[in-house]
């Protein structure tokens, strides 16, 4: 695995369980959202394997919905320990956020 | 909505693909369909996600390829990966449901045919005369057959999605066929070899067909009590 993808699977989930915690989503919306904040080049079907993990761990729950449009689709939802994951998340997230940002401008770019 | 409805829905779906994309998706569902003991209702909502993916990015002008990248069969290995195992008890009720099947075709159609040549071709007899010890070891040895059979088949579809390059479809009939034709052989040579042991007891013929109806009926109610299949 590139050192790329490994930093981004653990950010990613805690990205997905924002995006969920915002509003209820499908797959395909869920990727487009995604995209269109600027991680285009996560592959639009990476997504999947990390949904089924984070059900797995009772992150998200997962229903089939009617949607506006029509077709049933499946929406997925913050459980409880969904709520405390993506918490835990961005505490940790903000702890590492600008240390890291500080070091790379100063030492990484010489 | 429970598996095998979303089934129905895949099966109405898939209609809306292009060929190219109908292909790339096919292999995908073969090969997540035959991995092995995973939660049938999971597997079958990823796959309906999957294919509404594909459906829209179609839609939008992009592919499949697009979507899952050049190398689906690793992609979906990561997506099996982290399917979850399908429950024990679901498990042993789906292998009740297909032994008794089994069962219930091979006693039915023995009992008819023995009833059959009988009365009206004057071949054997009415009564069928076995060893409850053979008889028994029969049963689970020719069990255990069609389990390697059923697990071989599988693994053989499961390898077939994904070709490096087409096989011919002549070619493919003949390997399966070679193989039903040995497993059956394997089959009633167990029926020939098996020396007898236990109580002799005689029964009529066709009473047979009428344990393999009680066993069908069976389960059936297994089945619709669960909704297996």
């Amino acid at each position: 695995m590139s050192l790329r993808s490994q930093l981004l699977k653990g950010i990613l989930e805690g990205c997905i369980l924002s995006i969920i915690y915002q509003q209820p989503t499908y797959g395909y919306e869920l990727s487009m959202k995604l995209q269109k904040f600027g991680l285009s080049d996560v592959s639009e079907g990476s997504i999947y394997p990390i949904l089924l993990r984070l059900q797995k761990e009772k992150l998200i729950h997962g229903e089939m919905k009617k949607s506006e449009a029509g077709p049933k689709r499946k929406y997925y939802q913050l459980t409880d320990e969904g709520h405390e994951a993506l918490a835990d998340f961005i505490y940790h997230w903000d702890s590492i956020k600008e240390p890291v940002d500080r070091i790379i401008t100063r030492e990484g770019r010489k | 909505m429970n598996a095998k409805e979303i089934i129905e829905l895949n099966n109405e779906k898939r209609k809306e693909l292009t060929e190219e994309n109908l292909a790339y998706y096919e292999d995908m569902l073969l090969y997540i369909r035959l991995s092995s003991a995973r939660s049938e209702q999971y597997t079958e909502e990823v796959l309906l996600e999957l294919l509404e993916h594909i459906i829209q990015a179609q839609e939008e002008g992009r592919s499949a390829v697009d979507v899952f990248g050049n190398n689906p069969k690793e992609y979906c290995q990561d997506l099996i990966g982290e399917i979850p195992k399908e429950t024990r008890k679901r498990q042993v009720r789906f292998s009740t449901y297909i032994i008794l099947q089994f069962l219930a075709i091979i006693a039915f159609v023995n009992g008819v045919i023995g009833f059959v040549t009988y009365y009206f071709f004057d071949l054997g007899s009415d009564l069928t005369t076995f060893s409850i010890g053979s008889g028994i070891a029969i049963v689970i040895i020719d069990l255990l057959i069609l389990y390697l059979f059923i697990a071989i088949i599988f693994r053989w579809l499961r390898n077939s999605a994904f070709p490096k390059k087409k096989q011919k479809k002549w070619v493919e009939f003949l390997q399966i066929w070679a193989f039903s034709t040995l497993s059956i052989g394997l089959f009633i040579l167990v029926i020939y070899l098996m020396p007898d042991f236990g109580t002799t007891i005689s029964i009529p013929t066709i009473s047979f067909a009428a344990v393999g109806v009680i066993l069908y009926i069976l389960a059936k109610m297994i089945n619709k009590k669960r909704n297996l299949i």
